[in-house]
């Protein structure tokens, strides 16, 4: 296919250069100036450990595994997540909790282990699609560094405490004692 | 100075002849013209210095390297052996050139008067130009014919349809 | 300066020369190494970014970024002095002395204050004092000598960008040289004079841009060529010969290469100042004074400076086919209108 080149007629004072030149030059004079008088809160740059980009809604980071009110895991190891996730990054251990009368959360099964190895995960968001209690969430941290690979797995403590700090929760380290009604007396009651 | 500036025009002359390298041979060519720019401020002419180290050094040695890198082959080609009894003529042309020039030098008048007029004054850029348009111009306007003549050869014997 | 050459127990002009030695030498060289913090700071501006500003003295004092400079120093000065296998080692070695000393060496003329007399002796605030007979010729031999960096680094480094960008490097100054003379020589001409004090002299009521405004506008052009800045930086025109003859260069080799083109843009804007700026001249003061005359010279120093950087960020690359055509077929035309211009002028007795 032929192209077509536009000819564009110069103007005599264009064709001396030093005109469009001086236009050049006040371009970016321009672009100097301001940028120079801008506040640096207000520029395109965002300097990067003092000020942070807001992340988009919809923006997937790093998992989270919610609980309840009293701190117990909302997930009810149903492997749904493990059997969506695409890069079969999802390890879970099932278990029982010892005293059936017990629920936590009026739940009878929870994960022992629940590790995603955030180095193969691709943030894909299927497990958040998948899940039927609404456990797993991926939010807005991308500040995701580790030093080796092992550290890169992040277990069922680290994952219910990637946003403790954020949302102002406290770090949990074991399961807690369940404080919600054992099904016995919400028979009774 | 003049044993310094004297040493480095001769070791670059000779460095050059020596070099198997043609860019190297260059730039010893280049110490050679500087050592001759300095001779000429001892000599009291900072112009002809100038000069010297703007034209020679400046222009026509990049010009030379610049066609030497062009036609880079990058494999020197061995060069012809002459014969024997050229390079004896070679020597002994060489010879005679330069004892006439020796001569020619030690009979002119102005040698005598330079032991007489020290020190030399400094011969400035309008002195330049007024010797050159007034006493020499016939040879000036010569030599830019020359010059003239030789461009315009050179650009017919290169361009085949002009 | 006798009083404090007699505390020292050396005579006024040993003193005084070494003074000048060290401004005319350290004054270009400091110059240079802020220049580059501009250049970054300033194309960042230009280019709404922000650039280099983490490098702190001590971890604490960021100062606008300006450690940055010290820091590049000392990582230039600490890296592996790499000699690549392939290279002519005597000429690798040579050649960023070859770039570096003609541009240190060019401001040696430049009157950069107005003469003063002090102890019954006249004090010129130059390295080579007035009536050397070399004059503005000088820095023309001098720049004239700066490709030979550029050529020998091009050729030593055995790399066919490297000799690509030499070859350019050379054409192009060869070809903007003549433009640039006959420009030159217009302001000998209009001056009566070559030395560079006797043409700031000349040029006490009205600046020589006025006058030759084309003169200076060949002159600005053909020194953008010499010193191998944006327009014109075909030795290093990354995009098509990777980095040309700074190829193969690295740590401080190639620190003192890209070092000396900072000196050289320092010279030539000390140049342009010079011829066509009045030098040392304040507008409307006759007869400034040491110090404000300095501070004058700085001043338009600093603003050719910050026009070579602005420049480069605002003007694309040419082809190197433009480059010669534009070179001969159009500056050298100028130049020599221009010359003939004023000639005629003389002539007329204007």
């Amino acid at each position: 296919m032929a192209i077509l080149i536009k000819q564009v007629e110069l103007s005599w004072l264009d064709r001396t250069y030093v005109w469009p030149i001086l236009k050049g030059m006040a371009i970016t004079l321009g672009h100097f100036f301001r940028q120079l008088f801008t506040p640096t809160a207000k520029r395109f740059t965002i300097q990067y450990p003092e000020m942070k980009k807001e992340m988009p809604e919809g923006y997937r980071g790093l998992h989270e595994l919610k609980r309840f009110e009293d701190g117990s895991v909302k997930c009810v190891a149903c492997f749904m997540c493990a059997e969506a996730c695409p890069a079969r990054c999802i390890t879970i251990e099932a278990e029982e909790f010892s005293d059936l009368n017990l629920t936590q959360g009026f739940e009878e099964k929870r994960p022992k282990r629940f590790e995603i190895d955030l180095l193969r995960c691709i943030f894909c968001g299927m497990c958040e699609e998948a899940c039927p209690k609404d456990a797993i969430w991926l939010r807005k941290d991308y500040e995701l560094v580790g030093v080796d690979r092992e550290g890169m797995r992040y277990g069922k403590w680290d994952l219910l405490n990637t946003y403790a700090g954020l949302d102002g929760k406290p770090v949990l380290t074991t399961d807690p004692k369940p404080s919600t009604p054992s099904r016995k007396e919400v028979a009774c009651s | 100075m003049f044993l310094i500036f004297a040493l480095i025009t001769l070791l670059g002359a000779l460095a050059m002849f020596r070099s198997r390298n043609l860019i190297v041979a260059g730039l010893c060519l280049v110490l050679c013209f500087l050592g001759v720019a300095g001779l000429f401020l001892l000599l009291a002419n900072p112009v002809a210095a100038a000069l010297q180290i703007i034209v020679y050094s400046g222009a026509i040695v990049v010009l030379v390297l610049f066609v030497i890198m062009l036609l880079n082959s990058h494999e020197e080609e061995a060069a012809a052996q002459p014969h024997r009894i050229q390079r004896w003529l070679g020597a002994l042309a060489a010879a005679v050139l330069g004892a006439g020039a020796c001569k020619a030098v030690l009979s002119s008048p102005g040698l005598v008067r330079i032991g007489q007029e020290s020190p030399a004054r400094v011969m400035d850029l309008q002195q330049v130009g007024t010797s050159l348009f007034q006493q020499h111009v016939v040879a000036f306007e010569a030599a830019g014919l020359l010059l003239l003549a030789a461009m315009v050869a050179a650009v017919a014997l290169v361009k085949k349809e002009l | 300066m006798p009083t404090l050459a007699h505390l020292l127990h050396l005579s006024p002009e040993t003193l005084w020369m070494v003074a000048k030695v060290l401004i005319v030498f350290g004054g270009p060289f400091t110059l240079a190494s802020l220049l580059t913090w501009v250049e970054r700071r300033g194309a960042a501006m230009i280019q709404d970014r922000i650039g280099p500003n983490r490098a702190a003295l001590f971890g604490k004092w960021r100062l606008l970024g300006l450690p940055q400079i010290a820091a590049d120093g000392i990582k230039a000065f600490l890296k592996e002095d790499l000699v690549p296998p392939h290279v002519n080692k005597l000429v690798f070695w040579v050649a960023p002395l070859l770039t570096f000393l003609p541009a240190v060496m060019g401001f040696a003329i430049i009157p950069f204050g107005q003469s003063f007399v002090s102890g019954g002796q006249t004090y010129h605030l130059s390295l080579l004092d007035p009536g050397n007979g070399m004059g503005m010729l000088y820095p023309l031999a001098i720049g004239s000598m700066a490709v030979y960096g550029v050529l020998t680094a091009a050729w030593s480094s055995n790399n066919k960008w490297s000799i690509l960008g030499g070859m350019r490097a050379s054409a192009q100054m060869v070809s903007y040289e003549i433009g640039m003379s006959l420009a030159v020589i217009t302001v000998f001409m209009r001056a009566g004079a070559y030395d560079p004090h006797l043409i700031i002299q000349a040029q006490l009521g009205l600046w020589n841009v006025l006058p030759q405004f084309l003169g200076f506008l060949v002159f600005t052009t053909c020194m953008f060529a010499e010193t191998n800045r944006l327009p014109f930086d075909f030795a290093e025109g990354e995009a098509e010969i990777v980095a040309g003859y700074l190829t193969e260069y690295g740590s401080m080799k190639f620190a003192l290469m890209y070092l000396s083109e900072y000196v050289h843009m320092v010279t030539a804007s000390a140049l342009i100042v010079t011829l066509y700026f009045g030098g040392w001249r304040v507008p409307f003061v006759a007869d400034p004074g040491v110090w404000l005359s300095v501070l004058a010279f700085v001043i338009k120093l600093l603003c050719f400076c910050w026009l070579f950087i602005w420049i480069r960020w605002t003007l694309p690359r040419f082809r190197y086919d433009q480059l010669m055509k534009f070179g001969w077929k159009v500056m050298l035309p100028l130049s020599m209108a221009n010359f003939l211009i004023h000639a005629f002028l003389m002539f007329k007795g204007a």
